[in-house]
């Protein structure tokens, strides 16, 4: 499958500039943006398939909400798809699947995440209590049933906290990279240096970056740069922050996991007929992927055997890559990935036979990751491959490699190639 | 009978209107005549227990009177058909068994008062479906008991309220205000009309509140002191409605209708009414206007190049006609502030209950804005609304010319500058054409379509027809200097700045011109429009007509000092909060002297009428009713006196004659 344009919004940090726009505003602005850059007619577009972790309680199906209101005409049919943290990537190989199988031959395939408005929810006793409500018929079962109310009823559990917790492991995400620091030895220094250098990265290449984003006009002022990188964000200043996840022990702190950000991606992908059809010219091409399943525990290592399952299925190696981008979940986890793929050792705890090699730390995430940039969960596995696609042209590299450790145990990757 | 169809089949009888080759239900002697038997044979058969009246035109119900009828009636046919219309509604009103109105699509006027005849009304949910008694508009009232029932039936105030500013409510506001009584799917309307039959003979509702001399007398004098400031006393009919309407709530039927009739044959013999009628068929002409040899193509997809005012102004009101539109700027702060803009005019239209929510958002959604040079091969029409500078938008014309499909039309918004020297810059130049829109866009109904000496006859032919689809009125003009509208008014807005330079004072140059019967003063006007805007409008207009045009000194210097109207908070008059809080005094201290207006308004409208002439000899517009609408809908310029030419020839100003009387 072919890749001819892709956009995003701004990233911005929950409770910031785009937190007034819910989840389908954002996916609109990606996907509008997408279709008037490219300028194609809306109505050639075979399906639109984005990628969505919390579903909008207010658009269900939010990848229709989405096309729709983006001026896609109402034949074209969208569908949403949830792979936690690598929604976004299962957006585009479903297409690809889609498209490998004659269902199609040009989609827009994309993610959205507006982790500002993932809803709060009342507690199961509350919402017992309000069914008994809803049923009750006399005055006096309706007093009595109010009566029942107490106050602990009312004090509503954050559906973010909620959504970021492995209900099979019953770990936090950040318990899981507290593990893997853990097991793999990645020390606290190491971590906050590698998330400072994500911030020293994205800042250095905002340029490049602003060339991945249509700006938001908002209050009439255009949001056109993401607000997660901080000048402030050194090692010295990282090594203050105290840690989250394991308070007396541990060495995950908010500084040098990923932000918890509002964003979305949109791309355009399709047959090379589709593309000659409508005037459009690639920007690279999807070679293969893999999503391979690992511990709940130890999601972060998804990366690990996703890469390579990929690597076999395309024949390339680790050295064929000139562009690589793992998303940065937590430092820790990153960093034990790079520790698993290089030392024989630490690979064999990741289930590998023998390592696939190192991965040069300058041809990795050169325009920082998700503790720069943040993260919103169902967008960041399309805006991996946005800006994978986007480095390939201006460094003149040949092939990228993108990976995501995926929430509930899994990892995605997938390969890319300038044509 | 042709205008309508009677079936007494099941106990329940239904008059269907279907007037034979036309698309609309109108009311003339033949059709009032036919519903008059029809209503006689209901009442002679006894198995009837109700009566529907209901449409079988997909858009209207029943538009009203005649208009052509009534526009050559004398005055004895007018009384005669005044008196017809009354009867046949009185014998609707005094059937034994209940009637009821199935309304779907335009209920206007005549086809309004036929529905408050009956005992209950219904009303289809349909957006077509618009109901309202528009009279005054045209200088007349509700004279077949149109006046008489409806303060009856919803209260004096509320009547009022839909008479006087001569409303046409939807649906939802109609059932609000109380004129129908329940809003169904079409599908169910007149199944949902012969339940309401059950309802019996519905009775008089009583008011003693309101409906009590001493309230009527009070609710009277309030909305007398309404009209009058709203109308500076110009305008006669919503005055006469006020008297009328306002008895009829403690009259007889009888008595009031006999009102309503002496009202309606002594407004009708006004000029007022002819002007207002007859501008009425103006607009009907335009936005029926074809042009011979081109066919039109239908235009759904748009891009507007440029966020400013003018900009922002037009995408907008494209969103709100289902048009997608792509509004580029190169600066993305003026897409920002463009997009505010629009949202602004959204929550506005909201306010006023124009849109709901639903409809809102989707008209927002259909904006996109970037600050890329976008393919727009998928666009068939692009507007330029940029900068008034040739060599900018020679620049953006080459550019578009890249960007489009060869068929995409491309217009310019300029509202001056020749469009002909675009054609230079373009392939394909029978393409190019101009499409002047006036500010603000959503509030003035013309569209100036310039036709360059490149324009071929389809690109002209698409250019009106999609100004007549978003619900413009389009006037083709010539590329000439200022094309028809601004050459007219400049010389009426700069001689009222010299007239300021003079010494008089700038409150009696508006209040002459206010009272003459226009919608604003011309000082109020130049800092509405922007002394830098007007100032280079003026400029263009000297260069080409030197003998006569020139720019006076005071728009200059107030160009110079930032005193560019309400915009910037100062020109002729200082604002606060947008609104004008007296003179700039700042202003008055630069002028000498001291003169009065006296003599004011006949001079400036001479300059008007003197231009207004000159574009016609010249062919800058087809026709004197070209002229005549476009200032009119264009400027404002009161309507009642029919436009510049209209009116020289009314009061004798010209030696010439434009229109056959």
């Amino acid at each position: 499958m072919l890749l001819f344009a892709g956009v995003r919004t701004p990233f911005c940090k929950a409770g910031t500039h785009l937190a007034k726009l819910d989840a389908v505003d954002l996916g609109r602005a990606a996907v509008a943006a997408l279709l008037a850059r490219t300028g194609i007619d809306p109505g050639e577009i075979s399906e639109v398939i984005l990628g969505c972790v919390g579903q909008p309680v207010d658009a269900m199906n939010v990848a229709r909400v989405i096309a729709l209101r983006a001026g896609v005409p109402q034949h074209v049919p969208a569908a949403t798809v949830h792979r936690n943290c690598a929604s976004g990537m299962e957006a585009l190989t479903t297409a690809a699947g889609r498209l490998a199988t004659g269902h199609g031959d040009l989609f827009v395939a994309g993610g959205v995440e507006s982790m500002s408005n993932l809803p709060f929810v009342f507690r199961q006793s509350a919402v017992e209590k309000f069914g008994k409500l809803h049923r009750a018929r006399s005055l006096l079962t309706r007093a009595r049933v109010l009566a029942a109310f107490r106050p602990a009823d009312f004090t509503p559990r954050a559906g973010l906290l909620l959504g970021l917790t492995d209900p099979f492991s019953g770990l936090n995400m950040g318990e899981t990279a507290e593990v893997l620091a853990r097991e793999f030895d990645i020390g606290r220094e190491e971590q906050d240096a590698f998330a400072a250098e994500s911030h020293r990265r994205a800042l250095t290449q905002a340029g490049a970056l602003r060339e991945e984003i249509e700006p938001i006009a908002l209050g009439g002022k255009p949001v056109s740069q993401d607000n997660g990188p901080r000048e402030d964000s050194t090692p010295e200043k990282l090594s203050r922050l105290r840690p989250v996840f394991d308070r007396k022990t541990g060495s995950v702190t908010a500084g040098n996991s990923s932000q918890i950000t509002d964003g979305s991606v949109a791309l355009l992908a399709g047959s090379e007929a589709a593309g000659k059809r409508l005037g459009l010219e690639p920007i690279g091409r999807l070679v293969g992927w893999a999503y391979t399943g690992c511990d709940p525990k130890r999601m972060g290592l998804g990366p690990v055997q996703a890469i390579a399952a990929a690597n076999a299925r395309t024949k390339l190696g680790i050295g064929d890559a000139d562009v690589i981008e793992i998303n940065e979940a937590f430092a820790a986890q990153v960093l034990a990935v790079l520790k698993a793929l290089r030392d024989p050792e630490a690979g064999r705890r990741a289930g590998l036979d023998s390592p696939l090699g190192e991965i040069p730390l300058e041809k990795l995430n050169r325009r920082g990751g998700a503790i720069a940039l943040g993260h919103p969960v169902g967008a960041t596995g399309a805006r991996l491959v946005l800006t994978a696609l986007d480095q390939l042209r201006t460094t003149g590299g040949k092939r990228a490699l993108v990976s995501l450790c995926v929430g509930g145990g899994q990892g995605a990757a997938l390969w890319l190639e300038r044509l | 009978m042709a205008n309508l169809s009677l079936d007494t089949n099941g106990s329940i009888a239904r008059i269907e209107f279907d007037r034979p080759n036309s698309s609309a239900n109108v009311f003339d002697r033949p059709a009032l005549e036919e519903l008059d038997q029809a209503l006689s044979q209901v009442e002679a058969n006894a198995a009837l227990r109700g009566l529907v009246l209901s449409s079988a035109k997909p858009s209207i119900f029943i538009a009203g009177a005649d208009l052509e009828t009534l526009a050559d009636a004398d005055a004895v046919q007018m009384r005669e058909l005044i008196l017809l219309g009354q009867r046949v509604f009185n014998r609707l009103a005094d059937l034994a068994v209940p009637a009821v109105a199935a309304i779907h699509g335009a209920c206007v006027g005549g086809g309004c008062e036929l529905a408050l005849a009956c005992d209950w009304r219904v009303a289809s949910d349909d957006a077509k479906t618009r109901i309202g008694l528009p009279e005054t508009q045209l200088g007349i009232l509700p004279a077949w008991g149109g006046s008489t029932r409806l303060p009856k039936r919803i209260g004096l105030p509320a009547a009022l309220g839909i008479i006087l500013p001569g409303k046409i409510l939807r649906a939802g506001a109609a059932r609000s205000v109380g004129l129908v009584d329940d809003v169904v799917p079409r599908e169910r309307l007149v199944d949902y009309a012969e339940k309401l039959v059950s309802r019996g003979k519905r009775k008089q509702r009583r008011f003693p509140l309101l409906h009590n001399p001493l309230a009527a007398a009070l609710i009277q004098s309030r909305a007398r002191r309404d009209v009058l400031t709203r109308t500076r006393g110009l305008y006669p009919a919503p005055l006469k409605a006020l008297q009328v309407v306002s008895r009829a709530v403690t009259s007889s039927r009888e008595k009031s209708l006999s009102r309503e009739l002496e009202a309606v044959t002594e407004l009708a013999a006004r000029p007022e009414t002819r002007r207002l009628i007859g501008l009425f068929f103006l607009r009907e002409r335009a936005r029926k206007r074809k042009i011979p040899g081109g066919t039109p193509l239908k235009i759904s997809r748009a891009a507007v190049i440029g966020a400013g005012v003018m900009g922002s102004g037009i995408a907008y009101w494209l969103s709100t006609k289902r048009i997608e539109v792509l509004l580029q700027d190169i600066d993305p702060a003026a897409v920002a502030r463009g997009m505010a803009s629009i949202e602004k005019l959204y929550a506005e239209g909201r306010k006023r209950k124009v849109f709901d929510a639903v409809s809102a958002a989707r008209g927002l959604d259909r904006i996109q804005t970037t600050a890329e040079q976008a393919p727009l091969t998928s666009r068939q029409l692009v507007i330029e609304a940029a900068v008034e500078d040739l060599a900018i938008k020679k620049k953006i014309f080459a550019g578009l010319a890249r960007r489009c499909a060869p068929e995409t039309i491309l217009a310019t918004n300029t509202s001056a500058l020749p469009v002909r020297e675009l054609a230079a810059v373009i392939d394909h130049p029978e393409r190019l054409v101009g499409l002047h829109f006036f500010n603000p866009v959503h509030r003035l109904d013309l569209v100036e379509v310039v036709r360059a000496e490149q324009t071929s006859a389809g690109t002209l032919a698409t250019a009106v027809a999609f100004v007549q689809d978003i619900g413009k009125l389009p006037v083709v003009v010539a590329d000439r200097p200022g094309f028809l509208v601004n050459r007219i008014l400049v010389p009426y807005l700069v001689a009222a700045a010299e007239r300021f330079e003079q010494g008089t004072e700038p409150e009696a140059i508006d209040r002459a011109m206010l009272d003459f019967g226009m919608p604003m003063g011309p000082l109020r006007l130049l800092d509405e429009v922007g002394l830098d805007v007007g100032g280079h409008v003026a400029h263009t207009l000297a260069a080409a007509f030197p003998d006569r045009m020139r720019v006076p000194e005071i728009l200059e210097t107030m160009t110079k000092r930032g005193w560019l109207g309400r915009k910037t908070g100062i020109g002729f008059y200082r604002y606060q909060n947008g609104k004008a809080i007296g003179p700039n005094p700042d202003l008055l201290a630069l002028r000498q002297g001291k003169a009065d207006a006296d003599g004011l308004a006949p001079e400036l409208t001479g300059l008007m009428i003197r231009e207004a002439q000159r574009c016609l000899d010249e062919g800058v517009a087809e026709s004197a009713e070209d002229i005549d609408l476009a200032m009119v809908t264009g400027t404002g310029f009161a309507p009642f006196r029919g436009g510049p030419l209209r009116y020289a020839q009314d009061a004798k100003l010209s030696s010439r004659s434009f229109y056959p009387d």
